[in-house]
């Protein structure tokens, strides 16, 4: 284990025993939703995790870094958006997913532009935010939280 | 039954199991080595996954996510925003879990462009997700992102803010007291957390994953009982009807 993931697992520890010895009851209804929402999750992810094992085995590194690292950095980064529109995968799964490619040399722009179009806009979703707050915010917020998820991932390309 | 009703909630799963199911008759020197591919990511979600389910629980017992939706009223400014931006970050479930909360505090008198950030930050920012991802991409990635979200985010609350206006959005209008006749869960926000139905076992159950009003009559009491878990479910799922 790094020393990052030791200190969170130290930091998680501490506020776990402090939780419990402030409110015992309260720290494990809260523990049993989490637990629950796990659960509702799990099957994603163990599937995305051993889906990483076949895309690495089947298609060869040269491949992803070729279509995802040294093709036309825009077209590769719009096509990485509108793949994370239509997602609908939680962004817990998305992070293991997306580091396996960058491991394997796809371009960090692309990368970029689906984590933040996966999460922020959806198509998938779009009917239930139109039902909600109207055809208008819906479809504003939405494409704007597109342009700027393209905006975020070609700046992360220049800083980083 | 069941297991057919697992099978098809679960459906990247068994698609995944039965291409190694295949792989492993046909070519099982291919099938191992995608065993082998998977088991390095395999290892480092298992060291993350339990510290990010503790900060989740620990985050929504300890943060008093009521006290800032009540103290949620027209503050405009740097102060709304700031707690828009504390809301969203706290939460725990996708960003159309969010859908609920928003609408509510419209209704309470939110402004549109804070309303947009509190379902960007719902979507974007959270703090065991942050941990994920400088697990997977490393902490100089996830920082500079993080930087660019949330300047990002303010711009667009910003543009959605000076493009739709109240008018533009739907109201609906809230159930009074006198005219409550059940307890409805909406199907399409429950995460399935279980929470209501740990919380009041005789209320609700879990059935296909999301949870279930048990129907029963409404005496005061209960209307009271039932709004104390509706506050506590994380989605703002459950409503009088």
């Amino acid at each position: 284990m790094d020393i990052f993931t030791l200190s969170l697992w130290a930091i998680a520890t501490v506020a776990f025993a402090a939780s419990l010895k402030k409110n015992k009851k309260k720290t494990f209804e809260s523990i049993k939703m989490a637990r629950g929402l796990m659960k509702g999750m799990i099957g994603q992810i163990i599937g995305i995790l051993f889906l990483i094992g076949l895309i690495l085995t089947f298609i060869p590194p040269e491949t992803i870094k070729e279509l995802l690292g040294k093709s036309d950095a825009l077209v590769a980064t719009v096509a990485a958006a509108l793949a994370g529109s239509v997602t609908l995968i939680p962004a817990f799964v998305a992070f293991p997913l997306v580091g396996s490619f960058v491991n394997v040399g796809a371009d960090i722009v692309p990368a970029v532009a689906f984590l933040t179009t996966l999460t922020m806009v959806g198509i998938v979703t779009f009917p239930l935010e139109k039902q909600e707050f109207g055809l208008k915010f819906t479809l504003t917020r939405n494409a704007v939280s597109f342009i700027f998820a393209v905006l975020i991932a070609i700046s992360m390309g220049v800083a980083l | 039954m069941k297991i057919l009703e697992l099978m098809r909630r679960n459906k990247l799963l068994v698609f995944v199991f039965v291409a190694y199911a295949f792989l492993f008759s046909v070519m099982p020197d291919k099938a191992y080595m995608s065993v082998n591919n998977s088991m390095y990511y395999v290892i480092e979600m298992l060291e993350i996954m339990p510290v990010i389910f503790v900060l989740t629980a620990i985050i929504e017992t300890w943060v008093p996510k009521e006290v800032i939706i009540k103290g949620f009223g027209k503050e405009a400014g740097i102060k709304g925003g700031i707690l828009s931006f504390i809301l969203g970050s706290i939460s725990a479930g996708p960003i159309y879990a969010a859908f609920p909360v928003c609408k509510m505090l419209l209704k309470k008198g939110a402004s549109i462009g804070n309303i947009v950030i509190i379902m960007s930050a719902w979507a974007v920012i959270k703090v065991p997700m942050l941990a994920n991802e400088s697990k997977f991409l490393g902490m100089q990635f996830m920082a500079i992102r993080w930087i660019l979200t949330v300047i990002s985010i303010i711009a667009m609350s910003l543009i959605v803010a000076s493009i739709v206006k109240e008018k533009d959005i739907p109201g609906s209008g809230t159930v009074g007291p006198e005219h409550i006749t059940g307890v409805a869960v909406n199907r399409s926000y429950c995460l399935g957390c279980g929470l209501c139905a740990n919380l009041s076992p005789d209320d609700f159950e879990m059935a296909e994953g999301k949870a279930r009003w048990i129907n029963g009559t409404l005496e005061d009491d209960d209307i009271f009982r039932l709004r104390t878990v509706m506050g506590k479910c994380p989605a703002k799922a459950i409503d009088f009807n």
